[in-house]
């Protein structure tokens, strides 16, 4: 009877035999026998140092992990088939949602795929209104990713700079979007809300003044010996493995390929806007730590020139869909560049009240992907520098 | 050995240069609030979108314009309001279930007279699940019976345009 029994461990078995039937089903059939001087160590759902309910298993041989693999699905909310049965409109906010921390990206995603597959036309403003609410939000994510990777590594203190940072950028977008957390202020053939005056005045104010706590930042982490110690060097992923994997964003820019996608395959206004891609110096945590920090220098600079080239008019276009508005039959993609890389949308409709199908491309789920070969052979602290610099949300890539 | 000696020492000298700041900002003012005995600004929370209340009526302020189309209730992607019709147009019950829903806006921008808006509290606590389950038209007939002077109105201009100011549409000239 106990060959069947899977997830459930008698406690009494477990006190007359130690060691063969503690964990659960993946913990007991990750080898297939005990290797002697290896043990499996759980890291996760609930560590304190993986990034929410991120469960890895690793086999370790003293402090190196030999073999390791990230066991998925704890915070699977079914977003894909939810929108198969919401309509395209009752969907819009489960996109804030998917990724908490750059949820207008997602927007944007959805959101653009529909309006290519219905040939809706967004009032230039609305665009404008929509790259400053899209970068921002942007930056407001690497913010928090700092922290929390500098928390990972052991410094405590970086994590409440980066919140205050985090606090101000939620009151610009409360403005537009009207909440601080999932935010979803686009609709289909423009935005919601308007910036006010207040909206633009308190960006011209925290643009300076970012730049001059990011100054701070470099004093206080980045030229941190024992912080650069604990990177450079570590966990180097190169362009070939990022092909393999599939994966994107900083970690790609890192390893020394420009892709972006707001430059090749540019989406709203991004083909007005002129800004340089960051590649890292090197490819290993520490040049993702730096890519990242470029990456808001860049975003600030992109919001600056919107602020410039914003015109006055609509922000909705006229006959724009309603709740119960029906997507046209046919298919559509679009891609946009999220905090985390490139986030797909392929929408299939045929025509009828809600979408036929709809795939959403998380970057985090390609980025974790190449966790367990870039670990492979480290030692565990350094396994964890290696999974904090892949900037992972757990929401968004169990989906 | 040596080299080892002068690696302690320089992460010594960056951890105090981290110190260094860390304790400049210690003596700068503080930025966050306590919460009890301070509240965050209005000009801050009138962009905030909390939990959706109706409008008041434009000659009775206690009237709402809710005329039971089911409009909202078609549309909010939750399934948290239910809309109870009347011998007359306006409706005898407005319940909304406020632990469903995500206020995404669906409700209050397919109304066809305006009748809803979102509110503004975010400090709404309760203590059971089922307090969160909210009679709208009570809570009308409550905000209607204070006298417009105590409200604290948001300016107009703060507001989201989507979003328009009903607060003061009902108030005695």
């Amino acid at each position: 009877m106990t060959g069947c029994n899977l997830g459930f461990i008698n406690p009494l078995s477990v006190l007359e035999n130690p060691g063969t039937m503690a964990g659960d089903f993946y913990s007991r059939n990750f080898e297939k026998k005990a290797v002697p001087g290896r043990i499996i160590l759980n890291l996760g759902p609930q560590h304190p140092s993986t990034h929410g309910v991120l469960r890895v298993l690793c086999e370790l041989d003293g402090e190196y992990v030999a073999r390791c693999e990230p066991v998925l699905g704890y915070l699977h909310r079914m977003h894909e088939k939810m929108g198969e049965v919401k309509t395209p409109w009752q969907f819009l906010p489960n996109l804030g949602r998917i990724d908490y921390l750059h949820p207008l990206a997602w927007n944007w995603a959805f959101v653009g795929a529909a309006e290519k597959l219905a040939g809706l036309t967004v009032p230039p403003r609305a665009e404008w209104l929509r790259l400053i609410g899209c970068e921002l939000n942007r930056v407001g994510s690497h913010l928090l990713w700092w922290g929390a990777f500098v928390m990972d590594l052991g410094g405590f203190t970086p994590i409440l700079y980066a919140f205050e940072e985090r606090e101000k950028i939620n009151d610009i977008l409360q403005i537009i979007t009207g909440s601080r957390l999932t935010m979803s202020n686009f609709r289909f053939g423009g935005v919601c809300a308007d910036g006010d005056s207040r909206f633009f005045r308190l960006i011209q104010e925290f643009i300076p003044y970012l730049r001059e706590r990011l100054k701070m930042y470099k004093g206080l982490v980045t030229d941190n010996v024992i912080l650069r110690r604990r990177l450079e060097g570590i966990g180097p992923i190169d362009v070939d493995m990022c092909q393999r994997y599939g994966a994107t964003g900083p970690i790609l820019r890192a390893a020394g390929s420009p892709r972006d996608t707001r430059q090749d395959y540019p989406y709203g206004v991004y083909d007005q806007v002129d800004f340089p891609i960051p590649t890292g110096p090197v490819n290993d945590s520490f040049g993702r730590y730096l890519v990242r920090l470029v990456e808001i220098e860049t975003s600030l600079s992109i919001v600056e020139q919107a602020l410039k080239a914003i015109p006055e008019g609509p922000i909705m276009m006229e006959k724009a869909p309603k709740v119960t508005w029906k997507l046209p039959a046919g298919e559509s993609y679009m891609a946009v560049e999220g905090a985390r890389g490139q986030i797909c949308v392929h929408l299939v409709s045929d025509g009828g009240q809600t979408p036929y199908r709809v795939k959403l491309r998380a970057p985090g789920f390609s980025n974790l992907s190449l966790f367990a070969e870039a670990a492979q052979g480290t030692i565990l602290a350094d396994a964890i520098a290696i999974l904090g610099s892949l900037d992972l949300v757990i929401p968004e890539v169990d989906r | 050995m040596l080299q080892a000696i002068w690696d302690n020492i320089k992460g010594l000298y960056s951890l105090l240069v981290g110190m260094s700041i860390t304790g400049r900002y210690l003596l700068s003012p503080v930025e966050t609030i306590h919460y009890p005995r301070q509240v965050v600004a209005d000009e801050i929370m009138a962009s905030f979108r909390g939990p959706i209340q109706l409008t008041k009526g434009k000659k009775d302020p206690a009237q709402t314009r809710c005329i039971s189309c089911q409009m909202c209730v078609k549309a909010c992607p939750g399934h948290c309001l239910s809309v109870t019709k009347g011998d007359t147009k306006a409706p005898a019950q407005w319940l909304y279930d406020f632990s469903y829903c995500c206020l995404c806006g669906a409700c209050v921008e397919t109304c066809p007279t305006g009748a809803l808006e979102f509110s503004h509290k975010v400090y709404l606590v309760t203590l059971t699940r089922e307090e969160l389950i909210l009679d709208l038209l009570a809570d009308l007939q409550k905000r209607a019976a204070i006298l417009p002077e105590s409200q604290p109105v948001p300016t107009a201009n703060l507001a989201p345009p989507t979003v328009p100011d009903v607060e003061s549409i009902g108030e005695p000239k």
